[in-house]
């Protein structure tokens, strides 16, 4: 029982032909060009400096969650690259596509770029930035940052760390490669139901989209397994609940988000798979189907998705203004209150992204109220770090900028925010850019804060900063091309002008267009100040390397070396405090070398992560394309992996007190960076067991 | 394009804007926009009374207790049981404001709008049109008037129009910036919406919600016309020669584009269509999209598109 399908089929290629590969298109020719170059690029330089065999055992078999870490945020950079250059790309369509009379080139009839690739540019951009960019960019950041903060040695379940990573990763790879083979979905980062049925999207489009999510949602979910049995077994002695740095706590509450919302989305999406392969009418307007069905269950994730990003972003901010505030944080108790606040009133309110369905006053009136009541909890946040700046000793170092504007930027969305709750505002704007403002306000907080987690924590790993000059020059750059950006779309919102369209009939709106293009334009520069402020502090590295990059740093993750070895701890430290770094360096204790050292057991690496994060993605491509052979093998390879390790008898090894010693005396050898001999044979010492 | 995004450009254009009659909704026209543009500045003023203050101190305190600046330096201070009321006690009474005002307007502007109909006119004032979305038109069937149009809704002056809305084969929503509110349109499916027609003028209507290839051409005029000119127009409509009736409607649902979203005109639209057109889409009738339609939409190649199949019953 298979859906009809539109167009040939092979059993040997499925529905793949030649002529789903769009080399007549010119945009991609090029893209497809630059790819290429960019990637003999790096094989040549990997090949020509001997490197493969260091990537391959250093970084792609790795099991340490800093390196984990660490390729999730280069990940989430590439894709924000890619991201924006659609955001890029729809900017410019629609103000050289304004008006009636717009002329059109490359084949268009206004502007440049058809409405079946101007459709598939901002579904793949909401895609790629909310799943492919924002949250591997600050898983990143939790696999980093939270062991070292709780004083872990790894996260629980370091081999399945690796897993989510592949996982994310076939995910990207999969939406990468429908820019070259077929088409990406033109249906919303949403899945605009019934849109994505097979009768108004024939082509593999939304499948791609699907298959992507799907195979990345297991990999965030399995992520956040992780993260909280992590947070919640393996804190270090003395570090009770209170005593948890408050990324750790946003991380915690997170990640519960993300376990029960993602759920709901593979079975949504497993659903609309029915419908698209099997014939079935889960979500199709007719024939007992129920498309409302699909809307609920994907904003019954999609809400608290864009908590489980947020709530992180908030961590961010409270580590970094207290540190350059030099205090603690204001009223810690209530701001994990808070954290766990908003957490809980997430899951109640997805109602609020379709007030206009024609529900009645009485669910709408719930569910506007529901989502006020996030207010609250918001407001608590930004009071406290208010607070924490008033009598501190403010430092407006790099990150400590981004944090201020992203403050300003909760503020703007916490304002619309508040607008689109009330049906009454929300009937008017619902669907407009206004709408699009808001959560852009929202989602480059996220950005800015990672840009200020960036700046904060890549001394802890590399051991030298990045350029405070280039990052200011960035900082400004950026800022000021998303005031000029959203400003403009906040107004077009307000002049009526809706989301998702190709072409802007209203010529009323060119004003507010070119604004908004000169903002994107700087945005453009600002890119080029972060790559050359990267290239600048690698190449200044030994003029900025410090033992302590931030001394006014509070959390334990900076008690271990800069750059951290990669076993984190010598000594697993003992906490005695909330703020442990800062009350230890009041009472003289920062600098206290352990009198001796125990060995240590680590994991050992593993290739099979990326073994079947790789036959994920083929698994993925082959559903896709429908080549039930490919998907069969694929699957059974992934199958016998799984077997392969519950066999395996690999249990580690044990880092000798004698080695630790020398890594501690000479930081080089143990950094992230260094490559490690082969310690698979050391020895294990009984009374360690 | 014509003017190139330059350094000072910008910002002239912004000002440029600002002085003209651009912001639509800062200009509602009729009962229920008035009451929702009302809701927005309270909600904005309201919002505003915490959100200066809180910019107003961060300001003072980053500038006060800036490094090397005279402001006293606390170290420890973090805690203060009085604050952290205020912290939760302040969004809170806020919050509850706000919440109150929320159910107390959403009643106002119920689109299904009973109290409307009710306080504004007797039954004899009050239209109803049918409006059906397509891929990508508008159909509205006037049942009084025996007329129906593509892509025209003409109401008169003084009256209440309930619009009673559905969608041949995907979801949509109607938008007319100062006039009607965003509403969703369903396949299989019927939401209704409510506005009244105090003052005469033209406007333009959209979809807005995505629909496909063909949605950023899925405009219609709306006018307001005084009630003559209403029955003149209606006479007019009614008299074309062209029938619908639910074959003819099928051709129209068809995908397919109207350029410039030009009007057409129809008599005698089959008595109950839009239910019909509702049950087709319950009993499972679509109007496929090709993806050679989808690609062929907007691009050069338009020209050269083919007719596309009739309806494919499931
Ligand atoms: C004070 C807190 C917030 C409130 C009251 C709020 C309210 C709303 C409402 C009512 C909508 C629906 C608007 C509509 O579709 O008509 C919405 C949309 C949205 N919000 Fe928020 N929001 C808040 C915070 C956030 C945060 C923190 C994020 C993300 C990090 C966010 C991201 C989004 C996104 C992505 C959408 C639209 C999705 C789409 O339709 O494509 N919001 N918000
Ligand atoms: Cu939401």
């Amino acid at each position: 029982m298979q859906a009809q399908l539109p167009g040939p089929w092979s059993p040997l290629l499925g529905r793949l032909t030649l002529d789903q590969i769009p080399y007549q298109v010119p945009i991609l020719q090029w893209t497809f060009a630059g790819v290429v170059v960019i990637g003999l690029a790096v094989v040549f330089c990997v090949l020509y400096f001997r490197k493969a065999g260091y990537l391959w055992r250093e970084w792609l078999t790795t099991v340490d969650h800093k390196k984990i870490g660490v390729m999730y945020i280069v990940v989430g950079l590439v894709m924000l690259f890619r991201g924006f250059v659609d955001g890029l790309m729809m900017r410019t369509q629609q103000v050289l596509a304004n008006g009636p009379n717009a002329p059109g080139i490359m084949g268009a009839q206004h502007g440049f770029l058809p409405p079946y690739h101007f459709d598939q540019v901002y579904s793949a951009h909401g895609t790629i930035m909310i799943l492919f960019a924002a949250t591997p960019i600050l898983t990143g950041f939790q696999n980093i940052v939270v062991p070292l903060q709780i004083g872990a040695r790894d996260m629980a379940f370091p081999y399945m760390n690796a897993l989510s990573l592949w996982l994310t990763t076939a995910g990207a790879a999969l939406v990468m490669l429908s820019l070259f083979v077929g088409d990406f979905s033109a249906a919303g980062w949403v899945g605009l139901i019934p849109l994505t049925e097979l009768p108004f999207s024939p082509g593999t489009g939304v499948d791609y989209w699907m298959w992507a999510i799907q195979i990345s949602s297991v990999g965030t979910t399995l992520n956040a397994i992780n993260m909280i049995t992590t947070i919640v077994e393996m804190r270090a002695p003395g570090m009770s609940w209170f005593r948890l740095p408050v990324f750790s706590w946003t991380t915690l509450s997170s990640n519960i988000i993300a376990l029960t919302a993602f759920p709901v989305l593979g079975v949504a999406l497993a659903l609309l798979g029915a419908d698209r392969y099997l014939g079935a009418h889960f979500f199709t307007a007719g024939n007992g189907g129920n498309l409302m069905l699909y809307t609920n269950l994907f904003w019954i994730w999609g809400h608290p998705e864009v908590y489980f990003l947020i709530l992180p972003v908030f961590g961010i901010l409270s580590e970094v203004v207290p540190t350059f505030s030099e205090k603690p944080l204001f009223g810690y108790v209530t701001m994990v209150a808070a954290t766990f606040a908003i957490a809980g009133i997430s899951w109640l309110v997805w109602l609020h992204h379709f007030f206009t369905m024609g529900a009645g006053p009485d669910i709408n009136g719930f569910f506007s109220v529901a989502t006020m009541l996030v207010g609250i909890p918001t407001g608590v946040k930004v009071f406290n770090w208010a607070f924490t700046l008033y009598r501190g000793r403010i430092h407006f170092s790099v990150p400590m900028l981004w944090a201020l504007f992203g403050l300003f930027l909760l503020l703007a969305g916490g304002l619309t925010g508040m607008m689109l709750a009330l049906p009454a505002i929300n009937y008017t704007v619902h669907d407009s850019v206004f709408l699009v403002a808001h959560f852009h306000c929202m989602v480059l907080l996220v950005v800015a804060a990672a840009f200020a987690g960036v700046t904060y924590w890549f001394p802890k790993l590399f051991g030298f900063k990045l350029d405070e000059g280039w990052g200011k020059a960035f900082f400004w750059v950026f800022t000021l091309g998303t005031v000029i950006t959203f400003a403009a779309m906040f107004a077009l919102g307000f002049e009526g002008e809706t989301r998702r369209l190709d072409w802007t009939f209203d010529p009323a709106w060119k004003p507010m267009l070119i604004v908004e293009e000169f903002g994107i334009m700087l945005y453009v520069v600002s890119i080029v100040c972060f790559v050359i402020m990267l290239a600048v502090s690698i190449r200044d590295r030994a003029k900025t390397r410090l033992a302590q990059p931030w001394p006014t740093a509070r959390t334990l993750e900076w008690l271990t070396h800069t750059p951290v070895p990669f076993y984190n701890f010598a000594v697993t430290p003992q906490v005695n405090m909330r703020d442990e770094l800062a009350w230890r360096r009041e009472h003289g204790l920062d600098q206290a070398k352990p009198d001796r050292y125990e060995a240590i057991h680590m994991p050992s690496n593993s290739a099979l992560p990326v073994i079947i994060g790789a036959l994920a993605g083929v698994w993925g491509f082959a559903m896709i394309w429908r080549i039930w052979w490919l998907a069969g093998l694929s699957l059974a390879g992934i199958i016998v992996c799984v077997i392969i390790r519950s066999f395996d008898k690999n249990e580690g090894y044990y880092l000798q007190p004698e080695e630790i010693e020398a890594m501690e005396t000479n930081l080089a050898i143990g950094a992230i960076i260094a490559e490690q001999p082969d310690r698979s044979h050391s020895s294990i010492p009984a009374e360690a067991h | 394009m014509r003017l190139k995004p330059h350094l000072t450009l910008p910002p002239l254009l912004a000002l440029a804007a600002c002085s003209t009659g651009d912001y639509r909704l800062f200009h509602p026209m009729n009962m229920v926009a008035t009451q929702e543009w009302h809701a927005t500045l309270v909600d904005v003023v309201v919002m505003l009374l915490i959100i200066v203050p809180v910019l107003l101190a961060v300001g003072i305190f980053i500038w006060r207790y800036r490094k090397g600046a005279n402001g006293a330096y606390d170290p420890h201070w973090s805690h203060n049981t009085v604050l952290e009321f205020l912290v939760w006690g302040i969004p809170f009474l806020v919050v509850a404001g706000l919440g109150y005002y929320s159910v107390k307007t959403i009643y106002a502007v119920e689109p299904y709008n009973p109290g409307l109909t009710q306080a504004k006119a007797g039954p004899q004032n009050v239209l109803t049109v049918d409006v059906i979305a397509t891929d990508w038109q508008w159909v509205f069937v006037y049942p009084q008037q025996h007329l129906a149009t593509i892509d025209e809704l003409v109401v008169p002056q003084g009256s209440v129009v309930r619009l009673r809305l559905t969608s041949t084969s995907v979801s949509n929503d109607i938008f007319v910036p100062q006039l009607v509110t965003m509403i969703a349109v369903m396949p299989g499916m019927r939401t209704m919406t409510t506005f009244d027609t105090p003052k005469l003028g033209d406007y333009t209507g959209f979809a807005a919600d995505f629909s496909g290839a063909g949605f950023s051409w899925m405009q219609f005029a709306t006018h307001i016309v005084t009630p003559d000119d209403f029955t003149a127009w209606a006479q007019k409509a009614a008299a074309s020669p062209n029938q619908l009736s639910y074959a003819a409607f099928q051709k129209i649902a068809q995908p397919q584009v109207n350029e410039g979203a030009k009007v057409s005109y129809f008599s005698d639209p089959e008595p109950g269509l839009f239910e019909k057109v509702v049950a087709a889409a319950q009993a499972g009738v679509v109007y496929p999209v090709s993806d050679e339609l989808s690609k062929s939409i907007g691009s050069n190649e338009h020209a050269k598109l083919v007719t596309p199949p009739g309806p494919n019953v499931k």
